[in-house]
């Protein structure tokens, strides 16, 4: 009984972790259409930044997050007006194909500016966890899902309220009606890519907290992130983090019963099946 | 007149054919996810190959040739290193071929030599299974898969207390399901008791689950065979959910400098196998000696080198050596050579048995106060196992 509360709280716990992974990718697509398949790259580059705040300026790696967040932002901010905005009125094969573009230059910039070894970020509490009755939580790992579901709720906040948000919703609902009230697509769409970013940059400085990082980390990632975009549906943040909490738990089960080679199995098989059964996602209305 | 340009022109031609060099080729990871480890081949074989150059080169029959060194990046794509290894023989005409990293390139790879009939050596893959299909053209310098733990297993019955049950945990790769294979056999006739036997995937990043059962069986001592991504992961996810054996040991990562770096002080305790370590008695026709040489690789390409750098720079070494066993560079006659090729080397004693493969014994060794310590080795102790490992909080 212990052990399947283990199993479960730990899956929970990844699950926060991936839906974080999820939630830029789920809302770039949801807005400006585009997959993002560089989305794994900027949650490497998160962690790197995060990495190096950490090593090279002693900055705590929670503290660093932020910094992180907004080095990422930037990125994504001019890599959606100096690119992808060229050709977002293309179809949605061109957008793959820039967006997968982008994941192999940043993928070997990595390897040249950082080289192929393995990295962690290792504060001093980075192993520290505490235990209730026979179970163990990782402080890393609790407080990166505090922040997932903390960055969930911001998300949302500001996507229904503030003036921005509503003009990203506008943006993603109806195009034309929004110019017409004044929103300027291209900064929109500028912000929107940005804000993805920011939140891959997050994601990835938690990553680089409870696991490794190398270059090449990415790609496994945008599949992770794309899955639970999937399951979630693209209509809403809370979606994302079902989605993710969802597929955590359900990876963990499945190590349990059926045996940890087939984790992947089950997460690809819920895509299919999600994909057949609710094409919006598991909270989408089914079309 | 003809007659002399015919004479001229022979001359020439012979000239040229002495000056050519001796061309090695290989397909090596040098950008990918395991770029990290190819790295140790591709300097492996240049730094072996500059030794060997700048001694005069390769003694073939009369005379002397130089080695030059053909190096693809593979980008750690099995089937593209496949294409490779047919460009290097069909197109690039490359003589010899050296190996890539890792046992499940080298299992693809080394049907590209078999059925070429050019010898391929290789120090980059332990899998038994390679050398299980009868190939006559593959060469291996790494120790046995299957015997990787075998000096673990043997210093763990002689532990006191003597550690009851083990958890075998491996990746669904070749290399590791040959480790698990051969552990099996070696746990059941050390007569330990296998509380847990459990294949995971390959670069699996969440080890939650399999350290939560290690838990519930609660397992004295835990077998992982992996490689290094896997290995990083688990010993910090162990750590965070404060699971920790009286003994834990890796296949893959523990004699790397990266390896100690990228965990700090959470490195130590962790326990592994090398089939080298850079002793002055490991004597050498190029490099003096293997702790020379460790220095000289320090030197040059500024991290320390592992296992891998050695057995990358045996195979080099038992290519030239039966080149000149041989006095030819047909691959036949060389591949002849090199199945009676012994000669002491900076890796060790290196000679292949029959289906290729060499046997080296390994050394168990622990990572203690930061640093790699040879532990037991040839049926003795040579220092002392931090045994049982004090708990996560103590350090």
């Amino acid at each position: 009984m212990a052990l399947l509360a283990q199993i479960v709280v730990s899956g929970v716990l990844l699950g926060g972790l991936y839906a974080l992974m999820a939630l830029g990718l789920a809302l770039v697509w949801g807005v400006l259409n585009i997959v993002n398949l560089s989305h794994g790259a900027l949650i490497m580059l998160g962690a790197y930044a995060t990495y190096f705040l950490f090593t090279g300026a002693h900055v705590d790696p929670f503290a660093a997050l932020p910094l992180a967040a907004a080095a990422l932002f930037a990125a994504g901010y001019l890599i959606q007006r100096g690119i992808l905005n060229l050709v977002i009125r293309g179809p949605m094969f061109n957008t793959l194909l820039i967006t997968f573009g982008i994941e192999v230059i940043l993928t070997y910039l990595a390897q040249l500016w950082f080289s192929a070894d393995y990295r962690a970020i290792n504060p001093r509490y980075a192993g520290s966890s505490y235990t209730f009755g026979g179970v163990t939580v990782p402080l890393v790992q609790a407080l990166g899902f505090a922040i997932a579901i903390g960055l969930t709720a911001a998300m949302w906040l500001f996507l229904l309220h503030s003036r921005t948000g509503r003009g990203i919703r506008a943006a993603a609902q109806n195009l034309v009606a929004a110019r017409l009230y004044g929103v300027d697509p291209k900064r929109i769409y500028a912000l929107t890519f940005g804000l993805g970013a920011a939140l891959a940059g997050v994601a990835g400085g938690l990553y680089g907290t409870v696991s490794q990082i190398n270059p090449y980390i990415g790609g496994p990632l945008t599949a992770k992130s794309f899955v639970i975009a999937i399951i979630g549906g693209l209509d809403n943040p809370f979606g994302v983090v079902v989605g993710g909490l969802f597929l955590g738990i359900v990876e963990s089960l499945t190590a349990l019963y059926v045996g940890p080679t087939y984790r992947d199995v089950a997460s690809f098989g819920i895509l299919v099946l999600v994909l057949v059964a609710r094409p919006s996602g598991l909270l989408g209305r089914t079309a | 007149m003809k007659r002399i340009l015919f004479f001229l022109a022979t001359v020439f031609l012979s000239a040229a054919a002495w000056a050519q060099p001796v061309t090695l080729g290989a397909s090596v990871q040098l950008t990918g996810p395991v770029a990290n480890t190819g790295r140790y081949y591709k300097d492996a074989y240049e730094f072996a190959v500059d030794r060997i150059n700048a001694a005069g080169g390769v003694k073939v029959g009369a005379e002397q040739r130089k080695i030059a060194l053909k190096i693809l990046d593979n980008q750690s794509d099995v089937n593209l290193s496949v294409r490779q290894y047919v460009q290097l023989l069909g197109q690039d005409k490359v003589n010899f071929l050296l190996g890539p990293f890792a046992s499940n390139f080298v299992l693809a790879d080394s049907s590209v030599a078999e059925k070429n009939r050019v010898p391929m050596v290789q120090g980059g893959g332990a899998s038994d299974q390679i050398y299980a299909r009868g190939y006559r053209y593959i060469f291996g310098t790494l120790a046995a898969a299957s015997d990787y733990f075998g000096s673990t297993i043997e210093a763990m019955t002689k532990l006191d207390p003597r550690p009851q049950t083990v958890a075998l945990l491996y990746a669904d790769d070749a290399f590791d399901v040959s480790v698990a294979q051969g552990t099996r056999e070696l746990l059941k006739k050390a007569g330990l008791k296998t509380v847990l036997d459990e294949r995971y995937s390959t670069n699996a990043s969440d080890f939650a689950a399999l350290l939560s059962r290690i838990r519930s069986t609660q397992a004295d001592a835990v077998l992982v065979a992996g490689h290094e991504t896997e290995v990083l992961n688990f010993v910090r996810q162990a750590k965070s959910l404060d699971v920790r054996p009286k003994l834990y040991s890796f296949t893959v990562g523990v004699p790397s400098a990266d390896f100690r770096q990228a965990l700090g002080k959470d490195a130590n305790g962790a326990s592994g196998m090398t089939a080298w370590l850079p002793s002055a008695q490991l004597k050498d026709r190029w490099f003096g000696d293997a702790e020379r040489f460790a220095h000289a690789w320090k030197a040059k390409f500024g991290y320390e080198p592992d296992y891998h750098a050695a057995s990358g720079v045996a195979t080099v070494e038992a290519l030239v050596n039966a080149i000149e066993a041989a006095g030819s560079t047909d691959p036949q006659q060389v591949r002849d050579a090199l199945a009676r090729v012994s000669f002491d080397s900076l890796y060790g004693r290196v000679a292949f048995n029959d289906k290729g493969q060499i046997s080296l014994p390994q050394t168990m060794v622990q990572i203690q106060n930061d640093k790699v310590v040879p532990i037991y080795a040839a049926g003795a102790f040579i220092n002392k196992l931090e045994y049982p490992l004090a708990p996560w909080g103590d350090h």
